[in-house]
């Protein structure tokens, strides 16, 4: 089987400062890659870097779109923008950044749909409430503006909004971060269950290692803006060998 | 150079013209640029060309980028009409009128057949227009994604990749929240099947009329800076859902004066009982029905 990203020896550089030092990963159809590691590791520049947020200053990353495999770097602007809209997905941290708030929830949903060229309006609706429904969200909101949602809600709507063209890839910086513990749950649970459903390929990115065990199969440690280990998440966070993994496998409280 | 070359032979004929000013106001240099950018405008339809907009005489609002698109293609031999919402009659339009009178001592009609060019705020005459006829419109705001993507920068690049798909999340609000679409005037287009166009606030009613126009339809934004075209005979598309299709729709009543029912008509208040009496908003097109009756 063809991964369907990879990314090999990916540098970004702040000035002198480093953003991610050769940063390599390999995502396989279906698989959940968790990246971890302190605030300031670098997670969130590496996972910019390969979504098309940032430009990163060296570094080759391909996506396997099933006809052709496509040089990230090296497309034009309007096929990037393209692939970002329809095969790529972007879950961020505030929802408030993935959502227009001044348009209602289904609004909001039914974005990617017609600027893929969906112009039936009857369709387009059917769609939302099967989304709202996937993720659990009321129908009878559907017209509800984002900022009468909750915290928990606008994040559901974000993985509803992104997931709703079917991308073949899904990037998550923290998407559970900033909520409190039940409702936490409630969206791994979800994740969980439409990573399974859709067989997802998906890249996240978590400093909770719970989060990642619980829904990662691959695991890269960063720190510093490089990886200090990687491999399979049951053996890394069982037998960690690097001495930062041990030191935050250690940290993680135990209630 | 050619206009003041002209304009000067003819100086025995046009008299009248204040001195003080050059033909139609505008200085040779600024025509043309302007005329750079119209063509431009007519080359990519729908496209926003920007130009460094003067400082006219008259506040920002009250056609400033149509005036100056107006003088830069006037001629001495023109003819000029222009309407402020269909009439020629208010405000706006005659002191317009009387501008072009002053600077350019050109003819003036309230005509439209008889018009070469006509300036226009918020209309298209309910009189076909033909060949050779320049259709001025005067636009405050020429961005159709301003609204919805404030980032200027942005809503450029959306305009380079074609991507429309925001557009017509604004067309899905709309049937949400009123079951139809509701936006009545500025109602966005596609130009040549490939720009997403603000029509200028004309009512929606109008809209059919841009598409396949043998007169050529000029746009200038003088606060914005931007001038837009549509060359003559260009497929102009009005935005809208395959089971929402787009309804160019009218008060349902006829004109009281004339007794029209074909053209768009304005709703006007005729006591303190409230009775309504509805009359055509094209004043020309309703006294040449009276006179031909």
């Amino acid at each position: 089987m063809q991964p369907i990203l990879s990314v090999h020896n990916l540098n970004k550089y702040y000035g002198n400062q480093v953003g991610c030092k050769n940063m390599n990963l390999t995502l396989y159809p279906g698989e959940v890659v968790g990246v971890v590691g302190e605030s300031g590791s670098g997670k969130t520049t590496f996972i910019n870097s390969i979504s098309g947020n940032l430009i990163p200053d060296s570094g080759k990353i391909l996506i396997e779109t099933g006809n052709e495999t496509i040089d990230f770097l090296e497309i034009s602007e309007s096929l990037k923008r393209l692939l970002i809209r329809t095969e790529l997905a972007f879950v961020h941290q505030n929802p408030r950044d993935g959502l227009r708030l001044d348009v209602s929830a289904g609004g909001n949903i039914s974005e990617r749909l017609m600027s893929i060229g969906q112009r039936n309006y009857g369709n387009i609706r059917q769609t939302i409430f099967k989304w709202l429904d996937k993720v659990e969200i009321d129908k009878s909101r559907v017209d509800d503006f984002p900022r009468t949602f909750s915290g928990g809600m606008l994040q559901r709507l974000q993985i509803a909004k992104n997931l709703v063209t079917s991308p073949k890839i899904i990037f998550m910086d923290e998407p559970t971060g900033g909520l409190d513990v039940s409702v936490q749950a409630k969206i791994l649970d979800l994740l969980r269950k439409l990573v399974r459903e859709l067989n997802l390929s998906v890249v996240i990115v978590s400093h909770d290692l719970a989060v990642i065990r619980l829904l990662a199969d691959k695991i890269i440690v960063m720190k510093n803006g490089e990886a200090v280990e990687s491999g399979l998440c049951d053996q890394v966070l069982d037998d960690p060998q690097h001495s930062y993994t041990q030191l935050l496998v250690s940290s993680v409280l135990q209630v | 150079m050619n206009n003041v070359l002209k304009f000067k032979n003819k100086k025995n004929t046009v008299a009248a013209q204040d001195e003080i000013y050059n033909f139609a106001y505008l200085d040779e240099n600024t025509k043309r640029m302007i005329r750079r950018a119209l063509i431009k405008a007519l080359c990519i339809p729908g496209y926003q060309v920007p130009f460094s907009s003067r400082e006219m005489p008259m506040p920002y609002g009250w056609g400033t980028g149509g005036v100056q698109v107006t003088s830069s293609c006037l001629t001495t031999d023109d003819v000029i009409k222009v309407i402020d919402q269909g009439a020629d009659d208010t405000t706006n339009a005659v002191s317009i009128r009387n501008f072009f009178k002053k600077t350019a001592n050109i003819k003036t009609t309230e005509k439209t057949s008889q018009a070469s060019i006509i300036q226009t705020r918020h209309r298209i005459p309910e009189e076909k227009l033909k060949e050779k006829q320049i259709l001025v419109y005067q636009v405050p705001i020429p961005e159709p994604l301003a609204f919805l993507e404030p980032r200027y920068q942005e809503t450029k690049k959306m305009h380079a990749l074609s991507e429309y798909g925001i557009m017509h999340v604004k067309l899905y609000e709309d049937i949400t929240k009123n079951g139809h679409i509701e936006t009545a005037y500025a109602y966005p287009v596609k130009t040549n099947d490939r720009y997403i166009m603000d029509p200028s606030p004309i009512p929606k009613f109008d809209n059919p009329k841009m598409n396949n126009n043998p007169a050529i339809q000029l746009f200038g934004a003088g606060r914005e800076q931007r001038i837009y075209a549509i060359p003559p005979y260009t497929e102009v598309t009005s935005l809208d859902f395959e089971d929402y299709p787009f309804d160019p729709s009218k008060a349902p009543h006829k004109c009281s004066i004339c007794g029209s029912n074909e053209s768009f008509l304005d709703e006007i208040i005729i006591d303190d009982d409230g009775n309504r009496s509805f009359i055509c908003s094209d004043t020309n097109y309703c006294n040449q029905r009276m006179e031909n009756n």
